[in-house]
Parts: C-alpha cells; structure tokens; sequence
C-alpha cells in the first residue's frame, strides 16, 4: 500500500539554497524518508533524501533560477507515494552579482585566504592581542584579516568576546543603501552563535549564524569534492543614511557562541 | 499445507480465524503454523542470516529471539538485499547445541516494513536453564545461539554472571572484547549504550580499524530510516559482535549515538528544532528495535518507545534498566538552572516507576542499568548525572532504602569503579551503593592506560579505578558478595588479535556496599 501523498509543499529562496517544507504524513505511516525531486527543464531528478518535512537544497548559485519542486514519501517497507504537487522556487541573486564593490577583503570563492589560513588558530591571542581592525586599501589580506572570528566559547581566543571592524572611504554620501556581503566557509557545528552588526557605531541587527561542521579551523577550501565544510552566506542591507563621506567602519562584535570562517566580507553599492 | 486460505478468504479474515492477532503477525513476532501458505513461497536469497542471531528479555519462562534477513547487509537502501515481500521464518528452541531435543518450535513472518526483522517472544520453557535456538527461512538455517531462561520467580538463585559492554564505535577498531566476551557464556550481557554512532565514516579521518573499506554511502552523517537500517548493518557484520549476541541473552540500554550526539528529549545540539527531530528520533527509535532482541512493548510509536523496564533474577537479583535520554529535561541554561529541584535526567513517571521498583524489591541486589555516569566527577559534565544533581539526590534517597544497589553505566570509554556517597557534596558520607562503568568495546581506538581527564576522577577518594583502555567487566552475584572484574586489551585499530588483561577485581559483600580491590 503506497504511503500517503505529501500536502501543504512550499518553498523559499535564499543565498545559493532553496527551502522547502511541507506537512508530514501522520505518525501511522512509518515513514522511511521524503525525498525531493528537482527540475530546471523537464526532466526531473533527486535533489535529495531527509527525514525532516523540510529539505535546504545547496549550491546553487548566486544568480536567481526558478526551479521546481515536488517529495515523494518512502515508508518503511520501501513503498512510495504519488509525488506532490509541483512548487516553482527561484534562489536569490547576491548583491556580489548584481551590485558593484566598494571595499572588500577575501574572494566569495568559497575558499578562506587569510591570516593564519588554515589551521593556526592557536596563534590568535599572540597575533591579534586586539582583534582585527582592517582598513581596506591599507591593510593586508593575509596579514591583517584572520580566518576565524572567535567568540566567547573559544578558550583557545581567550574565552571572550570578539571584535573584527572593516574601515573604508566613501568620496560621497550613498543615494541609495549599501549592502553587506558576509560569506563563510564554515562556523561552528553547534555554538554558530551570533554576531551584532554595526555601522560607524550604530548598532543594525543581531546576526545569527547557521551552525557550520566545525572543519572551517584546519580547512580552507569548500570547493573540493566532498568537502565537510559547510558554507553559509549573509547580505544585509546597510541604510545610507549611516554613512558619511571620508572613512566609514562597519563592525561585527560576536559576542555568542564559538567561532565563523570568513569567505569574504564587502560592502557593495546597488547599481 | 493443509490450513492454506480457501480460496476468497483474505489473509486478515484467516488470521483471525488462526487466533493470532494481525498486530504480531505483521510485527514478526508470531504467526501461524504453517504461516508459509499465508506468506507465498519467496525464494530466500543465499547469505540470508549474515547479521546473524540473538536473543534478550529473558525471563523465567522465555525469552525474545531475534534475527534479520539480510543477504547484502550492506545494500544502500538499508533492506540487506532482500526481495519487498513477506517470508516466513522459523525457529527451534532446543535444550541441546545438536537440536537433539527440541522443545520449541515456531513461526514469525519477516516483512520489508521491519527490515525483514523477526522478534518471536518464546515463553513455557524451564527457569534457570541453558537453550539452543536457530533460525529458518526458505532452504537456509541460520548459525546457533546459546541463551537462557532466568531463575524462577520468587526463589532463590545461587549464582548470576553478566558481562557488560558499551560504545562500539565500529571504524575505531576491532570487537576483540567481544571475541573473549563470547566465550564466557555468562547468564546475560548488559548493553549500556551507543550501539551504533551517527557519525560520517571517513577513510583518513575515524576510520581507524586497519585493513577496511568503507562506500561513500556510509560518509554522512546518518538521518534517514535507511541510513541507520545501514549503519546497524555495517556495525552489526562484525564477526565477533555476532558471537557475542549468540553467546548469551542482551539486555538493552541506549543511550544518545542511537539518535544523535548529546540529544536529549526532542532537542537536537546541533540546532535541529524539536519539531523537525522528532521525525529523525522516530526512524532512529524504529532501527533499533529493528535490529535488536527486544520485545513487541518497545516497537516505537510514531517517535515514542518504552524501553524503561524490569526484570527478576528469582530473588537474588533484580534488574532496572533506564531510558535517561528521551525524557530527560534540557542542558541546563546556567547554574541555577542545573541546580533545580525539579530538574530531571528520567522523567516524572520513570522516576516514580523506578523508586518504588527500587524499594519495594524482594530481591538481594538491585541492578540499575543507564547510559550516563551517576557519580559526581565535575560540574560541567552537565550531560551526565552532573548535569541533574537534583534528580542524582532522589535516586540517591532511593538507594538508602534499597537492597545492595549496584549501577551499571558506559558512555565515558572509561573504565571506572566508583562507591556512590549519600551525599556528593560530602565525601565522607555514607556509601549508599556502587557504580561499575565499562569501558568502551571500540570507541576512542586503541586508548591508553591513563590520560588527561584522568585527575578529573581520581581526585575523588570514592573512585577506585581509572582506565582509557578497551574492553568489557564481568560480574558474579551470589547471595552474599558481587565480586567484578575489569578486562581491557592493550590494542584494538590493527586487528582482533590482542589478549585480555584483568586489570582489577572489586568484591562487594551483600549489605554493605563497597568496593574492595582483590
């Protein structure tokens, strides 16, 4: 007997991922898990297995694609459902697409490059007795920008709080606003934690991180096949009005959790 | 076959006629005789019992035996190669290893929805005593288990052994504990927790058992039924672990690597909120019971299962064996929090079941079986005991008012002998009863005889014993002294060859808990 249809299929898109959720077969199906089909065309292919009625389908670019989407439910003793109905989800297009850089440090290549790249975390205290404080066009990538953020759950960094602040020049006040483009490599598996974000010391938001798999302390690179690292990307818009002319500084104070891995860390103009 | 369905009577209509109910029939607990007719000949594929046999829950008059077919264990899809269809199993209980006299004859059907696993719950024979049993399906006869009943209810009982194992971490290493442990044909072995580990298995990363390959499939972390369908599979090949199971009845205790690291409850470390877990804690719950002699009482119900319960060694012993992560509260927020009277590792209703099971006991030593350490070590050790002092202070009280209670615990690939104090917070108060915890059969590799965590344990004068090594203990009661005995091996990640050292011997007279080095 083939297993409930799946109902309730909905969808958003986010940075590179798609989410899905639907409604879970009643618990008198013992379900074995959903699984996710996935077309750009006509054909449809799986994108995926989960147990969860939910699935966060990855990597797929940084330039907006509709997609659809239909779960299938496997039971227990192997049977499947009909397929559910089909939802269209479109990923979001990055701001590093669509806008134009005004100051940035690392490559949003899914690769860390910095100080003490890729395992010397041990070196933090010693190399940055204050945190980082990086000014773009003056300071130095592999120097001056360290590879991890660390957070009070790091013994290794002093078990405190930590700051990283990103000066840079405007020669004119923004007419429109500006976004932050925060992406990481990885965090940490299960204290990702949180991060205040300010701008010439306004505070914005809290950033909450997605919880990493705590590789991104002795790896760097995401790229390679079959890489543990688990990337996550963050763009919020940055309101002009806290901008001025000459030198801006946009910080990030962690002040929850264990550490994150930079991608890279920019401010781009809307074009 | 001469009870076959006539023609126009559908399977239920005739099971019902049969007198068993459709529930454990399709549960693979029993069915009827000639069953075969119901099921419809299917070819049984060649290998089909290559996760072997197993037996557990024993009582004075039965207990559960347990196979599952699986011709391909390794099959990705987590069915072991087996055809989507019903076969009937079959099996001998007989009071001979040569089958020369058979006492007990039965069926089960095994069905694609249990993994093609079997559960029948054999019950009429004698207490106290030693059976053979063995498995059919189709042309093939599964390998022998021994097993056996306990003493007889309310009587007195001269002598009970038991072994007790936990954390077998498969990649870490070899089951050479278990290669000894097989051979002892002790009475019952206690399985204290994390049969299996979640975790993805990586060459150059944890897989340290030398000489082995793992595929691709098994380099996730596991989430789906078929996913710990599998990772059972991949654990449960181990030739040695299959001995162990056929050597003796098990008495199952999980603890968190049955779902996932750290999990407590419907709460996930790893940030997977409650109502997406439960869903994953459901399929976890179910592949256990799939590949585990446990009786129909634990079959999960949507992500629930029973596996708290009881069981009488006559009068001499009486076992309790706990379930502390399903219902146990939260991390604690902060320190107020993990001092909380109301805090607790076992729930409201386990905790009442267990006290009064406790107190109200006839017999001369009361066994307590549970994944996590009971004795106060540190306090930030907040997913074991440490972390719910309130709770560890009403199992304490009970204690005082029981029998000879003695606690059984793995989880820390340590092992430790302890004496529990009335009150931690006073080491010079009265011991009120003693902690064995067991070492790990394969997780932490080949280990070493002390480590860094070591002054952690030691700095208490209630601690008796410390080592990061592997192995297992084994126990003797009698009426009168419970003497145990803690094996380690030297190596374990090159092969199954090391030897067994008895690294210390504790006697614990009856009526006054201790633990006196031999």
């Amino acid at each position: 007997m083939a297993p409930p249809t799946i109902t309730g299929l909905r969808g958003t898109g986010q940075l590179s991922t798609v989410t899905l959720d639907w409604t879970p077969v009643p618990w008198a199906t013992v379900v074995d898990h959903y699984a996710v089909y996935v077309a750009s065309g006509s054909t449809w292919t799986l994108a995926g297995k989960t147990v969860y009625p939910r699935f966060v389908h990855r990597k797929l670019g940084f330039t907006a694609v509709t997609r659809s989407y239909r779960v299938v439910a496997v039971d227990a003793a192997g049977n499947s459902s009909a397929p559910s109905r089909t939802v269209a989800v479109a990923n979001k297009t990055s701001v590093t697409v669509s806008g134009r850089p005004i100051a940035r440090v690392g490559y949003y290549d899914g690769k860390g490059e910095f100080a003490l790249t890729p395992n010397r975390s041990a070196d933090y205290l010693a190399t940055f007795p204050n945190d980082v404080d990086y000014t773009y066009g003056v300071s130095v990538r592999d120097r001056d920008w360290c590879y991890l953020q660390p957070g009070p759950s790091d013994k290794w960094a002093g078990s405190k709080n930590h700051r990283v602040r990103f000066r840079f020049n405007l020669a004119a006040r923004p007419t429109t606003d500006l976004d932050l483009a925060l992406w990481l490599i990885d965090s940490h598996a299960s204290l990702a934690g949180s991060a205040l974000l300010s701008v010439n010391g306004t505070q914005l938001e809290r950033i909450a991180f997605a919880n990493g798999a705590t590789k991104g302390s002795t790896l760097n690179d995401s790229t390679l096949p079959g890489s543990p690292l688990k990337p996550s990307y963050i763009e919020r818009p940055l309101p002009r009005r806290l901008f001025k002319v000459g030198q801006n500084f946009v910080d990030l104070y962690k002040d929850t959790g264990s550490w994150i891995a930079f991608d890279a860390f920019g401010i781009y103009a809307r074009s | 076959m001469t009870s076959s369905p006539p023609p126009g009577l559908d399977r239920r209509r005739f099971l019902q006629l049969t007198g068993l109910s459709a529930a454990t029939v399709a549960l693979g607990v029993s069915a009827p005789a000639d069953a075969a007719a119901v099921a419809g000949a299917v070819d049984v594929p060649a290998g089909a019992f290559g996760l072997g046999v197993a037996s557990g829950e024993p009582s004075a008059d039965g207990f559960v035996l347990w196979t599952r077919l699986a011709p391909q264990p390794l099959a990705a899809d987590g069915h072991g190669g087996m055809p989507r269809e019903d076969v009937v199993v079959s099996y001998e209980v007989a009071e001979d290893r040569a089958f020369a006299t058979v006492v007990k004859t039965g069926t089960a059907i095994a069905s694609p929805a249990l993994a093609h696993s079997v559960h029948p719950e054999v019950r009429g024979l004698q207490p106290g005593r030693e059976y053979f049993y063995r498995f059919r399906a189709g042309d093939q006869v599964s390998p022998v288990g021994r097993t056996k009943t306990f003493p007889a209810a309310g009587q007195p009982a001269a002598r009970f052994t038991f072994a007790m194992a936990s954390c077998q971490a498969w990649y870490h290493g070899y089951f050479t504990a278990y290669r000894d442990l097989a051979q002892r044909a002790v009475d019952a072995v206690f399985f204290l927790g994390d049969y299996i580990y979640e975790y993805g298995i990586v060459a150059g990363g944890n897989l340290w058992r030398q000489g082995v390959s793992v595929g691709v499939e098994h380099g996730v972390e596991i989430e789906t039924l078929e996913q710990y369908r599998l990772r059972y599979s991949l654990f449960k090949s181990d030739p040695d672990l299959q001995a162990a199971h056929a050597s003796a009845p098990w008495l199952m205790v999980w603890d968190d690597h049955e779902v996932q690291n750290n999990y407590g409850s419907d709460n996930s470390l790893y940030g997977i909120p409650p109502k997406l877990f439960v869903h994953r804690r459901a399929v976890a719950y179910r592949a256990f019971y799939e590949n585990l002699p446990l009786s129909l009482d634990s079959l999960p119900q949507g992500p629930d299962s029973l596996v708290y319960r009881r069981f009488d060694v006559g009068t001499l012993a009486r076992l309790n064996l706990l379930d502390t992560r399903q219902y146990r509260d939260p991390l604690p927020v902060d320190e107020a929090d993990r001092l909380s009277e109301s805090r607790t590792i076992m729930g409201q209703a386990q905790e009442e079941w267990l006290y009064g099971g406790m107190t109200g006991s006839p017999a001369a030593w009361n066994i307590i079986a549970n994944g996590v350490v009971i004795t106060a070590v540190t306090d930030g050790r907040v997913e074991q005991w440490d972390g719910y002092p309130a709770n560890r202070r009403r199992l304490l009280a009970a204690m005082e008012q029981t029998s000879n209670p003695v606690a059984l615990t793995g989880d820390i690939h340590h092992h430790v002998a302890a004496e529990l104090k009335a009150d931690f917070t006073n080491p010079s108060s009265k011991t009120v009863g003693v902690e064995l915890i067991c070492t790990s059969i394969g997780s932490d590799g080949d280990g070493a005889d002390t480590d860094a965590y070591a002054k952690d344990w030691l700095q208490h004068p209630y601690v008796k014993l410390y080592s990061g090594r592997r192995g297992y203990v084994h126990t003797t009661l009698t009426p009168t002294e419970m003497t145990s005995e803690f094996v380690t091996f030297p190596y374990i990640e090159a092969d199954a060859g090391a030897q067994p050292k008895v690294l210390a011997r504790f006697r614990t007279p009856a009526g006054s808990p201790r633990l006196e080095a031999l």
